[in-house]
């Protein structure tokens, strides 16, 4: 239980930055760029109500994700420590800080709920709300990673604080920007208000990236001194997918400026109605991720405090070295001998059988992906005009999503190896009576799922919405809980070794995710390039499953 | 689109992790330059990268068999500091696993190894 409140307070984490996002970037998205005040005409109460709303909402559900944050620290503590945390949790930063913050944000939600609502043209109650926000980001100071720190801790604090501003400046305006597309897509505001106003979000948020990087670079270089730093450990891993994940963004913000500076010259507004609104779809499956991303890395240590426990570059480069993939598995009664000894504080006996075990399952689901991408991506070539003649040979290749259902039989029989069917546990008893394995037992019935929809999402012509949307969403979601999670163990840089890769399948899961998104909703040639990038994806995960190696640890 | 965000939470829920994220890790420790003799009680001082609150950490001593003994822990002199006294051993392998809330909330898990030799 101690690990799933462990991983409940992970995702908090990213949960709270949304709602955060939601909150800030939305006052200063109404403050800064609809400044209702100057527009009465332009703007109908419809509009603004809807915009906040969205602020109040997200003030709402930060609060509770602020309690449940509590919730959660005293739920772990009890489970960790075998007695219940108070009243010495009670006198403790986090404990004081999260309830003065909680005060803080509620009494901005109510100024909003219940002033703001009604005084939506009123330049006064605008800025009235942007005053409220400050004894509320203030309070944040002493919640974030600083806070613990000997050295430097006002000056890390404020550029933190200061550096999530900026990140709800930009990340709370494309929020609002996909609900201006969806009130646009339904006829309730006029058609000029889109162009409009991404044009005015432009410069604006041009700003908030310039701020995010003033304010993110001084703190990176403050917890990681060395380029091992950087490629070496969990903090600095998980920074560089920071910069991967931002530079994705910004590839989709600058998409969406080049469709508008082409409207202001031509005044076609084609790009503008038929892909943007998707490219800031994507972007925004990005930047949810960049968020649980960033609050995955408050739970690392920071690379210049672990110079001992850092790992070379050439050894993290090692991890993806191609090599044969490991086809023959350890047999299960090697893997049982020395589970004992491998799980074992004193007198631990690293287990030649449970890496080769590992590596086993991972190569082979490896080589299912593989296959299946060759597959995928075939299923898009043949299309080409130069490959009509065997258009109809290959027309077997759309089947690839079974590769799913097979790879869900495999993991069946190999993810629990003391279970039924291998090991000695009956089915119904290991299921029911181990968490783990009854989430063994539930992802695995997933994948088979997935495999299924897809499937039919693909060969159907008139698949449901639902159906069509579940295989990128929940890519999306796997790429995130790749990314998110990371924790460091009793072996910090054999941890940190496994989690590498999986930070990469991360980022490709979410390629894929955004790939398959914008497939089935751009035109051509974009849905093409779309669907290709999506199946590449695919076959960069299967690469890097097929050439893992654990560390024997 | 809703049912979809709600399998995908269902999903994340699914998944475990069996060990604590990491905040406050050790950066030094006197177990490094001085292990404990037989017999004798020892003072080992642990110095964490972050503020620690004693309160809501605890520290155990793991011997063979890895049976846990709670042990009593106390302030250093410097930031960070954390004195564990640790009972007169006999000769052996033993290990340090220690559970430490840090001041920006984080709680971390993690084991010294350290031997008593004759």
């Amino acid at each position: 239980m101690a690990g799933i409140a462990d991983f409940l307070d992970s995702l908090i984490g990213g949960f709270d930055l949304i709602c955060f996002c939601l909150m800030i970037g939305g006052l200063f998205w109404g403050a800064c760029i609809l400044r209702p005040w100057r527009r009465q005409m332009d703007y109908s109460q419809e509009f603004l109500q809807k915009t906040v709303t969205l602020i109040t909402q997200g003030g709402l559900y930060l609060v509770g994700a602020q309690i449940f944050k509590i919730i959660l620290k005293v739920w772990l503590m009890t489970a960790l420590l075998n007695q219940w945390p108070f009243p010495e949790f009670a006198e403790t930063t986090q404990f004081i800080g999260g309830l003065v913050r909680t005060f803080f944000i509620l009494a901005l939600t109510i100024y909003c709920h219940s002033k703001l609502r009604h005084h939506l043209h009123s330049k006064a109650h605008w800025l009235a709300a942007l005053a409220l926000t400050a004894p509320m980001l203030i309070s944040g100071a002493w919640l974030v990673h600083a806070a613990g720190r000997f050295e430097d801790q006002l000056y890390l604090m404020s550029l933190t604080v200061l550096h999530q501003i900026a990140a709800a400046i930009w990340i709370g305006s494309v929020f609002q920007l996909v609900m201006l597309w969806i009130l646009r897509h339904q006829g309730k505001i006029p058609a000029v208000l889109w162009p409009q106003l991404l044009k005015e979000f432009s410069p604006y948020g041009i700003g908030a990236v310039v701020a995010i990087l003033a304010t993110g670079l001084p703190i990176a270089f403050k917890y990681i001194n060395t380029w091992n730093g950087l490629f070496g450990t969990g903090y600095g891993n998980l920074l560089t997918v920071k910069f991967i994940l931002l530079s994705m963004a910004l590839g989709y913000a600058w998409l969406n400026r080049s469709a508008v500076t082409a409207y202001s010259f031509h005044g076609n507004d084609f790009e503008l109605i038929k892909r943007v609104p998707y490219y800031i779809e994507a972007e925004t499956f990005v930047l949810i991720t960049l968020l649980f991303t960033a609050a995955s890395l408050a739970s690392q240590p920071p690379a210049i405090d672990i110079p001992n426990l850092t790992a070379t570059w050439q050894e993290v480069l090692g991890t993806f070295k191609p090599q044969i993939p490991q086809t023959q598995s350890p047999t299960h009664s090697a893997l049982i001998a020395g589970e004992a000894g491998r799980v074992a504080i004193v007198g631990k006996v690293p287990s030649i059988a449970a890496t080769e075990w590992s590596n086993y399952n991972h190569n082979i689901s490896g080589i299912f992906l593989t296959t299946m991408s060759l597959f995928a991506m075939l299923s898009y070539l043949r299309q080409l005009t130069v490959l009509t003649p065997v258009n109809k040979i290959l027309k077997f290749t759309q089947y690839w999503p079974i590769g799913f259902v097979l790879l869900g039989i495999f993991l069946f029989f190999r993810s629990d190896a003391e279970t039924w069917p291998l090991g000695p546990i009956g089915f119904w008893d290991s299921t029911f009576n181990n968490g783990e394995v009854l989430q063994h037992r539930i992802a695995t019935l997933l994948v088979f799922t997935l495999g299924i929809m897809e499937l039919r999402a693909r060969l159907s012509k008139n698949a449901s919405a639902t159906l069509i949307y579940s295989f990128p969403v929940l890519c999306a979601f796997g790429g995130l809980i790749l990314l998110t999670h990371s924790h460091v163990g009793f072996q910090p840089k054999s941890a940190f070794l496994i989690q590498v890769g999986h930070t990469a399948m991360g980022v490709f899961s979410l390629l894929l995710a955004c790939g398959r998104w914008l497939e089935l909703k751009l035109d051509n040639p974009g849905k093409q390039i779309a669907g290709f990038v999506s199946v590449a994806s695919l076959f960069a995960i299967g690469l890097i499953l097929m050439f893992y190696r654990e560390p024997l640890y | 689109m809703k049912k979809i965000v709600l399998i995908g939470f269902a999903f994340i829920l699914l998944i475990d992790s069996n060990l604590v994220s990491a905040h406050a890790v050790v950066t030094d420790h006197t177990l490094a330059f001085e292990q404990p003799k037989v017999n004798e009680p020892k003072k080992i001082e642990l110095t964490f990268n972050s503020k620690v609150e004693l309160g809501l950490s605890r520290v155990f001593l793991v011997s063979k068999g890895d049976k846990h003994t709670l042990l009593k822990i106390s302030k250093g002199e410097k930031q960070g500091n954390v004195v564990v006294s640790i009972p007169p051993l006999s000769a052996g392998d033993y290990a340090l696993l220690y559970k430490i809330f840090a001041a920006d909330g984080h709680l971390t898990e993690d084991v010294i190894y350290f031997a008593v030799k004759p």
